[in-house]
């Protein structure tokens, strides 16, 4: 196949296309939307963190002037149907789950801080505010539900009293000999290591406007969303609509990090709203509302036995893992089931020969546990945390116990314990380079000369896999795509010979504007900036559950592009060798010319093709395709791995426990990036999450239950001033597809850093006997473990 | 917010005026960088604000004696920029750019922050530490209060709901002496854990001859350590000394426990940074950098 | 709680609006004269989405009521770009990748503006220590700061006029 002459899109620093608009505040961001006749909604919440909701009186509310409208859960119940959570598809039915069904405001019981009981719709949102001193709710307050303690205790308070108890979710999972392996083992080490919660926190809220149609008994639901359809699906059945009537708009996305890849309560209540008024409602989240309510993740927490040998290599582990689920399970993906991921991708790209686990996750009087950047981070964590624990007590280099712990390329094991193939797995080889990079071997005597000065420097490494998408399974036929399945995109010529890109994608910051069309533009010969990228708008982009999540988009989203784009191209050398009377296999196409190769004036454009397509279309024979469009359903092809390893370096100052990173050093693979530019901005932004995480982010509450960091004067976010600059290696890798090679890094950075952080406070506080088997190490908590203070 | 009726009178007797009528219903407005939050979240409800940025004569920095005044809607911008109080107050020039970013600066003012009354903010430390007063009046006239007077707990001040804050007087430092600001917060520009202004003076013989400590965060006012000041006089400027009063500074504290530490922790922060904020004021004493 | 009518210059252009007193200005900008591009991240004054220039001053205009802002110069993201060019700091910016979900630019863009216009010679270390009142949550700020290097480099060293 003939190639574009000049400099290869792909793989360049190509400059985005979203930046001017955006520079230039002309975003369009879902606050930014107004329509005639439009209302404002605000939710009156629980400050009571379990309770029965006795009465509520909304009447002198409803009489404030400007304010149009109070809805309340009887309401809600008489005006929608109810949600069970996951059932659209099919997750409340998971073997040991529970998803208990309630509606978008309380109706009988309030189930944590924040918990929506009223709607107040108004003529502006702090009208709407306004009422909220009118209403007058009854609750009898209830013993509160907080920690995994609280919430498995024999005499627990119920927080669904459908239920016996507060478990949201069981599960067993053996996969190996244990028995065997742990009667082998020299030694068993054990270690129960905690992640506190924590939440995504995009610097844009949550918000929407629903839009009721009474003429044509539609919805337009414009929204902040990460997938449009997935809003339409969840919706409908609880408007008692079919999903056709729902039509989802969501245009620029300030940021979601999984936190906006569900249905939320709020957006039911307010399309049930705008259809019962007929006119749009809209609601915008404040921050201290999103801090409470819109999503915290995380707190998850194992006990583990850790079989190994004398070498420190892990043989197998038994895990008793939990998660903390918070009331209401979430729409689609309930919190609890994530709490199999702890056993099920603890292994990564280590050689372990069995794992035995129990799951349970618990409803608490917390918010909803959601998806947050790597939800699966904490099975890695466990990993990572395990093999520096081992080190530890073997008296072992970390370095070398993950030498002797990770796979070889192409030696045994080939594949996980859970079946996924080994394929491509370069972690030997980053842990190598990294080493190199930050002078491992060197360091030990740079930290004894500093703790002689009264210096207490670190240094931490970790490693990890990430299914971004995932290898294709030939041994048993699963496709790189996996559960959340194909992608398909549209890709076509316009009249002025531009070229259209129509993705299942929904950007909010990974910028596939710009990386998709750089895909199109090496294929089809056409110019970056004459091809346009649409997304967000459900009447025209391919149906998908998640458009944009799970680091899919760079295999997915450009293999679609990319193969739509060739099928494309075969299309326009085949009308064009009809009207250039030449061998389609003679021509190339050049800045949206096509010509004879080697003879630049036997040549047609793509405008000119457009044009004859439509305006003379005799002039191409039968048999010959004339629709200027293509589409392509992509399975992942042979997919991948991406991966890598993270070494960090930190400063402690042990009199008041703050820790700078002077140092932060990242080795990744993630196959060919598109766009360079992109991919060290992803890293970039996953690690300073985690930074965040360790040293600023808890999402507290006191032990009665009350919400302890609801503005951002209590939850921390990292700064110019916490996050240092990064060093970002870029290994070579192991090409799996013979066309498609982009793997994903949007959650990678946040998935490692972790480990690698806190393995360095760790390694710095060595002289303290400090052993770290937690996530959240703030300046009180270092002085704690050192034992400058006394532990609370 | 809550509604509210807006005052924005140009002249002080106006605003006097508005504050007799209006007792405890009504709020002073300047640099709002307090106040509005508060309005934001619900949690101060006046139904009358009144504006004194438009009225004339409030904003200046004046030099009386050995007395460096700031009007009221004297910006804390402003203050950051003037050579007459890097000049005369190092340490309030130090404080200053502790306090939030430039553009909480560029609105917030001295006088507002003093009648905030927030014991962990940097201003009423420094006030507190170089025993400022504070001029308030009412349609009953002028009082001036001292202010270890005027600051009574959190966001509590000696000011009467019919009195407005007109001008902060802060004695001019002994430009013998060394001083230090030192803060310790979360991130830069965070409201601080614990804070502490000290100033230092060492007499002929080398010994410490006067000292002053402050402390913010560690109590319902900015605290100063008099126990532990008195106990510095004809010291050693030594490490020894300044461990010792950074011990006695913070014996009788009981500071608040919240998501951010515990007053264990607050209390050890409190230590070292008085500590580290002695050393580095009796370096300059010396003459040296710190 | 009755309307007030404010007067004030934005971007170059007199503009006049109504607002009742609790309006802040970021409201003001974004309803009345319909100039969304100065966003709301938190209300309360720490994030710094909603950093306008006042008077040539870096203000945060969710910590400023709407009356108070009358008669005064504010600037906001929108005036900066002359048609289709870019400001210079706004060029700079989409070269070095700063930003990705671009909710938290506008204020970046104004807070760049007031320090580099207030100190043209800053290094990192004061750009980092002056910019840690803006939140970000996408990019690790790294990319930022190279951009706000350009910037400053264009302009000292090309006649970039910021």
């Amino acid at each position: 196949m003939s190639q574009a002459v000049g400099a290869r899109s792909v793989g360049a620093r190509v400059l985005r296309s979203e930046d001017p608009r955006i520079l230039t505040g002309r975003g369009r961001y879902i606050d930014d939307f107004t329509f005639p006749g439009m209302l404002h909604a605000a939710f009156l919440r629980s400050t009571v963190p379990h309770g029965r909701l006795l009465s509520i009186d909304v009447s002198e509310a409803r009489a404030l002037p400007g304010v149009v409208a109070v809805y309340t859960g009887e309401d809600m119940a008489r005006l929608s149907t109810i949600c069970t959570p996951g059932g659209t598809i099919g997750m409340n039915a998971m073997p040991g789950i529970k998803c208990p069904s309630f509606y978008s405001l309380c109706t009988d019981k309030v189930r944590y801080v924040g918990d929506p009981i009223a709607m107040v719709i108004a003529e502006s949102r702090a009208i709407a505010e306004d009422a909220f001193e009118l209403i007058v709710e009854d609750i009898e307050m209830l013993d509160p539900v907080v920690t995994y303690a609280d919430a498995l205790a024999a005499d627990a308070p119920l927080l669904f009293e459908e239920y016996d108890d507060n478990v949201a979710m069981t599960g067993e999972m053996t996969i190996g000999d244990i028995d065997a392996v742990f009667a082998k083992a020299d030694r068993v080490i054990n270690a129960t290591v905690n992640v506190h919660r924590h939440q995504p926190v995009p610097m844009e809220t949550r918000g929407s406007i629903a839009s009721w149609d009474a003429a044509e008994e539609k919805l337009t639901f414009y929204t902040a969303t990460q997938s449009p359809h997935m809003i339409r699906l969840l919706m409908a059945p609880q408007l008692g609509i079919g999903m056709e009537s729902i039509r989802t708009i969501s245009e620029d996305v300030g940021g979601g990090f999984g936190l906006k890849n569900g249905l939320f309560r709020e957006d039911v209540a307010l399309a049930v709203a705008s259809r019962d008024l007929g006119r749009p409602v809209k609601w915008i989240e404040d921050r201290i509302e999103h801090l409470a309510t819109g999503g915290q993740a995380r707190e998850e927490m194992a006990e583990m036995e850790i079989a190994v040998d004398a070498d420190g290599v892990l043989l197998g582990v038994r895990m008793n893992a939990r998660l903390n689920s918070g009331a209401y399970p979430w729409d689609p993906f309930p919190g609890a089931m994530m709490v199999g991921t702890l056993s099920a991708l603890f292994q990564g790209p280590t050689k372990l020969e069995a794992i035995a686990a129990t799951s349970t996750a618990v409803f608490s009087n917390k918010a909803t546990y959601v998806s947050y950047r790597g939800p699966w981070a904490t099975a890695d964590f466990l990993r990572e945390r395990v093999l520096d624990i081992v080190a530890r007590e073997l008296g072992l280099d970390p370095l070398d116990v993950r030498r002797r712990n990770y796979v070889h390329l192409g030696e045994e094991p080939l594949a996980m314990l859970t079946g996924q193939p080994f394929t491509g797995v370069t972690t030997q080889e980053s842990i190598e380079q990294a080493a190199r990079i930050v002078g491992w071997d060197d360091f030990k005597e740079i930290q004894r000369a500093a703790r002689e000065e009264g210096r207490y420097l670190g240094l931490g490494m970790a490693s990890y896999l990430e299914a971004a998408p995932g290898p294709k399974n030939h041994a048993t036929g699963q496709s790189a795509a996996g559960m959340l399945g194909n992608e398909t995109s549209h890709v076509s010529v316009e009249p002025d010979g531009s070229i259209t890109i129509i993705t299942q994608q929904h950007p909010h910051g990974q910028s596939h504007q710009t990386t998709l069309a750089q895909v199109a533009s090496d294929e089809l010969g056409v110019p970056f900036d004459r091809i346009t990228v649409k997304y967000g708008d459900t009447d025209i982009t391919p149906f998908a559950l998640v458009s944009t999540g799970g680091s899919r988009a760079a295999t997915m989203a450009n293999g679609s592009v990319l193969h739509a784009s060739r099928t494309l191209r075969e299309k326009i050398l085949a009308i064009a060798s009809e009207l250039l009377e030449a061998d389609p296999r003679d021509l190339e196409i050049t800045d949206s010319t096509v010509n004879v190769v080697g003879t630049p004036s036997i040549s047609v454009s793509l405008a000119e093709i457009a044009r004859v397509v439509a305006e003379e279309p005799d002039r191409i024979p039968e048999g010959v395709d004339r629709e200027l469009t293509a589409s392509h359903e992509y399975d992942g092809g042979e997919g991948g791995w991406s991966g890598g390893t993270h070494c960090c370096f930190v400063e402690i100052d042990v009199e008041t426990g703050m820790v700078e990173i002077p140092r932060y050093v990242v080795v990744e693979d993630c196959g060919l990036p598109v766009n360079p530019a992109i991919v060290e901005g992803q890293v970039r932004g996953g690690v300073a999450q985690a930074i965040g995480a360790v040293l600023l982010e808890s999402s507290a509450y006191s032990d009665e239950g009350q919400f302890l960091a609801s503005t951002f004067m209590d939850y921390l976010l990292p700064t110019t001033t916490t996050v240092p600059n990064f060093e970002i290696h870029h290994l070579e890798s192991v090409l799996t597809d013979p066309d498609v090679n982009f793997r994903g890094v949007g959650e990678g950075g946040m998935i490692v850093a972790p480990a690698a952080i806190v393995s360095a406070i760790e390694n710095a506080l060595e002289p303290f006997g400090v052993k770290v088997r937690e996530q959240h190490l703030p300046p009180a908590r270092i002085l704690e473990l050192i034992g400058a203070i006394p532990t609370e | 917010m809550p509604r509210f009726d807006y005052n924005a009178p140009s002249t002080l007797d106006e605003v006097l005026a508005l504050l007799t009528e209006h007792g405890d219903e009504g709020k002073v407005l300047a640099g709002g960088q307090s106040l509005i939050p508060l309005l934001s979240m619900r949690l101060a409800r006046p139904t009358q604000v009144v504006d004194i940025n438009g009225v004339a004569g409030l904003d200046s920095i004046g030099v009386e004696g050995d007395t460096i005044t700031f009007g009221a809607t004297v910006r804390e911008r402003q203050a950051e920029r003037s050579a007459v109080v890097a000049d005369r107050l190092p340490l309030l020039a130090e404080a200053l750019p502790y306090i939030g970013h430039a553009a909480i600066r560029t609105r917030g003012t001295i006088g507002g922050t003093v009648a905030h009354s927030d014991a962990s903010a940097e201003i009423p430390c420094v006030v507190a530490a170089l025993d400022g007063e504070v001029l308030v009046r009412s349609t009953r006239g002028d009082r001036v209060i001292a202010a270890t007077d005027f600051f009574q707990g959190h966001f509590t001040t000696a000011m009467d709901d019919d009195e407005c804050l007109i001008e902060v007087r802060v004695p001019a430092q002994d430009p013998a002496a060394g001083c230090a600001f030192r803060e310790v917060a979360r991130r830069h520009g965070d409201f601080a854990l614990v804070g502490v202004a000290t100033t230092l003076t060492l007499g002929g013989d080398g010994r410490i001859a006067e000292s002053r400590i402050a402390l913010m965060g560690m109590a319902d006012v900015p605290y100063r350590a008099r126990a532990a000041e008195a106990a510095l006089v004809g010291a050693e400027p030594t490490l020894d000394t300044f461990t010792a009063a950074a011990e006695t500074a913070v014996a009788d504290l009981s500071p608040a426990s919240d998501v951010h530490g515990s007053a264990a922790y607050r209390s050890q922060l409190a230590r070292v940074t008085v500590r580290r904020a002695l050393t580095a004021a009796g370096a300059r004493a010396h003459g040296e950098s710190a | 709680m009755t309307d007030h009518s404010i007067e004030l210059t934005v971007n170059g252009v007199a503009r006049s609006g109504a607002a009742e007193p609790r309006t802040t200005l970021a409201d003001f900008l974004r309803e009345e004269l319909t100039l969304t591009g100065t966003h709301l991240g938190c209300e309360h004054g720490v994030c710094g989405a909603c950093t306008v220039l006042v008077d040539g001053e870096p203000v945060r205009s969710c910590l400023m009521l709407a009356v108070q802002a009358r008669g005064t110069e504010v600037t906001t993201v929108e005036g900066l770009a002359d048609g289709a060019t870019l400001h210079p700091l706004q060029q700079a910016f989409m070269e070095s990748f700063a930003f990705q979900c671009g909710f938290c630019t506008p204020g970046f863009v104004m807070s760049t503006l007031a320090l580099l216009r207030d100190e043209p010679d800053a290094d990192e270390a004061r750009i980092r220590e002056e910019l840690s009142g803006n939140l970000c949550r996408c990019t690790g700020y790294q990319s930022i700061v190279e951009g706000v290097l350009l910037a400053a480099q264009r302009a000292r060293e090309e006649g970039a006029v910021l």
